[in-house]
């Protein structure tokens, strides 16, 4: 099932580049028939093969691309399989303004295949391989359209992803000195327990780093800001979601299931990570306030609540694991949806800065009321969603013990108060103050992309109250 | 019986908001029905003694629930009272104004978001009302939709949300070391910490009071009130400054004697650095009202420091004084809304906002004037007047006390203040009255008995407290028994 699942996408890519520049309808329905066939074959392969591990290729013994749909995989693969075919229907409309569609939607859907095998990798080996993948499947997306900025942008992604994905590469293939496997154990790789303890930290921050690059820790965060010049779909969901969380879920496989936290925990590793992770949060959400372009300070949002959760897995308990899950989760929903308004108020009003959406509660109130929604929710007042996840990291943070846990506590409580002032202050104007002129109609745009809207509204909504089996999961999951 | 009232009370506010919102038509009606409905409901509640009920959990631990104690009753008969009130007034006030819709849907979701402050039973539905009423509150701000208001509304925001972040802080750590997850009166606070109290709890502790002290308007975090309560319209500013800087009260009064308990707190440093914040505000609030010219301003600079007289007498942890301080948000929300309303008249009918043009405003409006002395010269606490009733209990608790410096600091701080108050009350109401050889400023009309009626009755209300106030004190006596 898996298998299949990860095949579709790649055979749907490949039918699109191959059809060329003609035939919008037929690429249009290759491509959403594979999302929803690829979404429909990962939630059965999630219900009815748990745990099953196939083995794709044998380099060498010790070298093997294999996977395994885990607990944590199945979080993760079932969070993109449902958020893919929403992007894409939203991506249809969007899309209509750009140019070249077939090489995007061919990517787009190449990225779904590469975010899915990592999500159910089995071991690091396999796991770096498709990390670098996803960097070159990901990055002409960032280049579409080949105008100079974007061009800029792809090319800086490409150096910072690559350059420090070569770090990950010495964690990984240290691994291999040290271990006969890579294959994932939760608690960590018993022979590496064994080994010497110094460069077992060393090689873990290196890997940390490696690896975080995707998650923009600091002070590799730069490229995501500048890649928000890609086409919406392409900011909205994969530099909100799946590439940036491949990043964090990354992180948390070398964390908990390669050196494994007994192994860190304590230690100036962790305290180092713990840091960074907090200077992100604050240095990203004070940069966002500053920000004038919408979707790049939605960007540098992104970056301090990606190290909301490193912050979380950071702290080596069970609990800051679920914690950081779980904010992976609800902030995904919440930020692929404030991405999907930026992008419709583009597209239906070439508005790009912030001072221009005053007024716009008017013109477009069905976005503008989602926007003001998702800055309530982001700001993580009770009881929405991003409350539930914030609650869990602070609770996780105070329990650690550790001082910079206690810290961070701080700090995500201040960046808290950032966010209001990035997110809520442009939705306040956006409803009070009147329009500068009369704009005349409503702009709020077609079915495709209120679709994305309403679905997202409605699961987060719902998951106020529903949002507890997930929680249970992940406590299960973590072994609490 | 009590499950439904607790189902009802926020019920009621909630969908005449809703439907207020989405309505074109405003019915004047509806509006008066729907506030004297909740005010019945809450004496329906008050009614059937203490209970509480779980509402809702969104994780294990995380669990909201409803309870109703002899302090909720009274801060919540106290809200809903006011509310009907200057409501009634604002059916007047918003006759000739545009959408009065909108601006009564944001009245109605505030005093759900009130009412169900008061009816929280934990620090976490605490917390989450008190941001609900933050997000349900600053519309009435915004109003006006001018540059200065959004301006206005998006400070009390941003304050609001910054403080509400400091009282989670607080609450985090107080669900974690509480024995019990809701409130009990005197506290549950783990047994160690209350021996021995660690430093991170007082400073959990500290930046808790202080963050839910900025919807009271205490220093450093006062910025906002004296920018945003001016700007509103003036039914808004009136329960703003009457009603809403009072969930701030709440809240403190909670955390320090529902959920940590006096004794935890007393003599630490956080109790000193908090009476001397406090007092500062006081002093703060009080010279700045001297230097303003806006009549709304001065009242908001006023608010400013009669709050933290009552924060004050809480943080002062003994029964006299938590008694003074209850006493107080009772008198202070009738005076001040009073106060706000009698401005408001002002302003529409006199023609203007600057104090200094006020001479001889109490002769054609007569009785909008003598409500505003009434009122005006309650805060300034002369006897036989309510506040003077507050502020002695106060005093008399700061003396009790027994803590060093405060015990004779406070009534002192609190005496100048008074003069202070005296200073800019008596410029707006000697003039009115006695405008000397200058003559009337103004060609002021008499307001209509819609806006009269209801300033009048809190003016009243306050007098008659003054007067007579033994089932009053009873009650706050009883409410303030419980916690020793």
């Amino acid at each position: 099932m898996l298998l299949i699942a990860v095949l579709i996408p790649i055979a749907g890519s490949a039918l699109i580049f191959s059809l060329g520049r003609k035939g919008r309808r037929i690429r249009r329905w290759i491509a959403i028939t594979s999302t929803v066939a690829t979404s429909v074959f990962v939630c059965l392969a999630l219900l009815t093969e748990p745990g099953r591990s196939y083995v794709l290729l044998e380099f060498t013994p010790r070298m093997t691309i294999a996977f395994q749909l885990d607990g944590m995989g199945t979080v993760f693969a079932g969070l993109i399989a449902f958020l893919w075919p929403l992007a894409m229907v939203y991506a249809f409309e969007y899309m209509e303004h750009e140019p070249s569609e077939n090489a995007f939607f061919g990517q787009y859907l190449l990225s779904y295949a590469m975010t899915l095998v990592i999500a159910s990798s089995q071991n690091l080996f396999t796991l770096y391989f498709f990390f670098e993948s996803l960097t070159l499947a990901t990055v002409f997306l960032v280049a579409h359209g080949f105008s100079r900025r974007s061009v800029y942008a792809a090319r800086k992604y490409l150096y910072y992803s690559l350059g420090a994905a070569s770090l990950g590469f010495l964690s990984m293939i240290s691994v291999l000195v040290y271990s006969d496997t890579t294959a994932f154990v939760y608690g960590g790789i018993p022979a590496l327990q064994q080994a010497p303890h110094t460069m077992m930290l060393l090689l873990f921050v290196l890997g940390f780093f490696g690896f975080g690059v995707k998650a923009a820790v600091f002070p590799l965060h730069g490229w995501l800001p500048t890649a928000s010049v890609a086409p919406t779909p392409v900011t909205s969901l994969l530099h909100a979601v799946a590439v940036v969380n491949a990043g964090v879920f990354s992180v948390a496989r070398l964390a908990y299931y390669v050196y494994g936290p007994t192994l860190i925990s304590g230690t100036w590793a962790q305290t180092l990570c713990l840091s960074m992770a907090a200077f992100t949060i604050l240095f990203a959400s004070a940069r966002a306030v500053h920000e004038q372009h919408l979707k790049r300070r939605l960007a540098f949002s992104t970056i301090s609540n990606l190290s909301y959760m490193l912050f979380g897995l950071m702290l080596l308990t069970p609990l800051g694991l679920k914690a950081g899950l779980l904010h992976m989760i609800f902030h995904s929903l919440v930020k692929i949806t404030l991405f999907s308004c930026a992008g419709a108020i583009m597209v239906q009003t070439g508005r790009q800065y912030v001072q221009e959406l005053r007024g716009l509660g008017r013109q477009m109130p069905i976005v503008m009321t989602v926007f003001a929604f998702c800055a309530v929710e982001l700001v993580g007042i009770p009881p929405f969603i991003i409350f539930q996840s914030k609650w869990a990291l602070v609770t996780a943070g105070f329990q650690s013990g550790h001082i910079v846990g206690i810290l961070g506590v701080v700090v995500l409580l201040i960046s808290a108060g950032f966010t209001a002032a990035y997110l809520l202050k442009p939705a306040v104007t956006a409803f009070a103050l009147p329009l500068e002129r009369r704009a005349g109609e409503k702009r709020d745009p077609g079915w495709q992309m209120r679709t994305l809207f309403f679905v997202m509204v409605a699961a987060m909504l719902s998951l106020v109250l529903l949002g507890k089996p997930i929680a249970d999961y992940l406590t299960h999951m973590v072994g609490l | 019986m009590q499950s439904t009232l607790f189902v009802l009370v926020p019920a009621i506010p909630l969908v005449l908001g809703v439907w207020f919102l989405f309505t074109r038509r405003f019915r004047p009606l509806a509006a008066g029905a729907g506030l004297s409905l909740c005010f019945a409901a809450v004496i329906a509640l008050t009614l059937t003694g203490d209970g509480r009920m779980t509402l809702f959990a969104i994780a294990p631990g995380v669990t909201f629930l409803f309870q109703s104690d002899g302090a909720g009753r009274l801060f919540a008969l106290l809200f809903s009272g006011v509310f009907l009130v200057a409501g009634i007034y604002a059916l007047t006030y918003f006759k000739h104004e545009k959408n009065p819709e909108r601006f009564f849907a944001f009245y109605f979701f505030s005093l759900f978001a009130l009412l169900s402050l008061c009816m929280a039973g934990s620090l976490l539905t605490m917390y989450l009302c008190f941001e609900t009423l933050t997000l349900c509150s600053f519309p009435m701000v915004l109003y006006d939709r001018t540059k200065e208001a959004v301006a206005g509304g998006i400070k009390y925001l941003l304050y609001s949300i910054a403080g509400a972040m400091m009282g989670l802080f607080g609450v985090i750590y107080l669900t974690l070391h509480t024995v019990s997850p809701a409130f009990v009166a005197g506290g549950s606070l783990e047994a160690g910490l209350v021996q021995s109290p660690s430093p991170l709890f007082l400073i959990a502790l500290f930046i808790c009071m202080i963050g839910f002290g900025t919807k009271a308007g205490m220093f450093p975090m006062h910025g906002w009130l004296p920018m945003a309560h001016p700007i509103a319209p003036t039914p808004a500013s009136a329960v703003l400054s009457g009603v809403i800087v009072n969930a701030g009260v709440l809240c403190i009064f909670r955390v320090l004697y529902f959920a940590v308990g006096p004794e935890a707190v007393r003599g630490t440093w956080v109790q000193t650095t908090l009476l001397s914040l406090s007092l500062l505000t006081v002093l703060i609030g009080s010279a700045q009202a001297l230097r303003q010219k806006h009549i709304k301003r001065r009242l908001a600079y006023s608010t400013v420091s009669q709050i933290s007289y009552i924060l004050f007498g809480l943080f002062l942890l003994n029964s006299t004084s938590a008694q003074g301080a209850l006493l107080h948000t009772v008198f202070h929300s009738l005076m001040k809304t009073s106060l706000f309303l009698c401005a408001g008249a002002l302003i529409v009918y006199g023609g203007t906002a600057n104090v200094d043009e006020m001479r001889g405003v109490g002769k054609q409006m007569p009785a909008t004037m003598i409500s505003f002395a009434i009122a005006g010269v309650g805060l300034v606490g002369i006897p036989p007047l309510s506040g003077f009733l507050s502020k002695w209990v106060l005093s008399q608790g700061a003396v009790q006390s027994a803590i060093p410096v405060f015990s004779w600091l406070g009534p002192a701080v609190l005496l100048v203040s008074a003069l202070l108050t005296a200073g800019y009350i008596a410029p707006v109401v000697l003039p009115a009255f006695f405008p000397g050889e200058e003559g009337n400023a103004l060609s002021a009309r008499r307001a209509p008995d819609g806006m009269l009626i209801p300033l009048s009755v809190l003016a009243g209300l306050s007098l008659l407290f003054g007067l007579y106030s033994v089932p009053l004190r009873n009650a706050v006596a009883a409410v303030i028994q419980m916690l020793w």
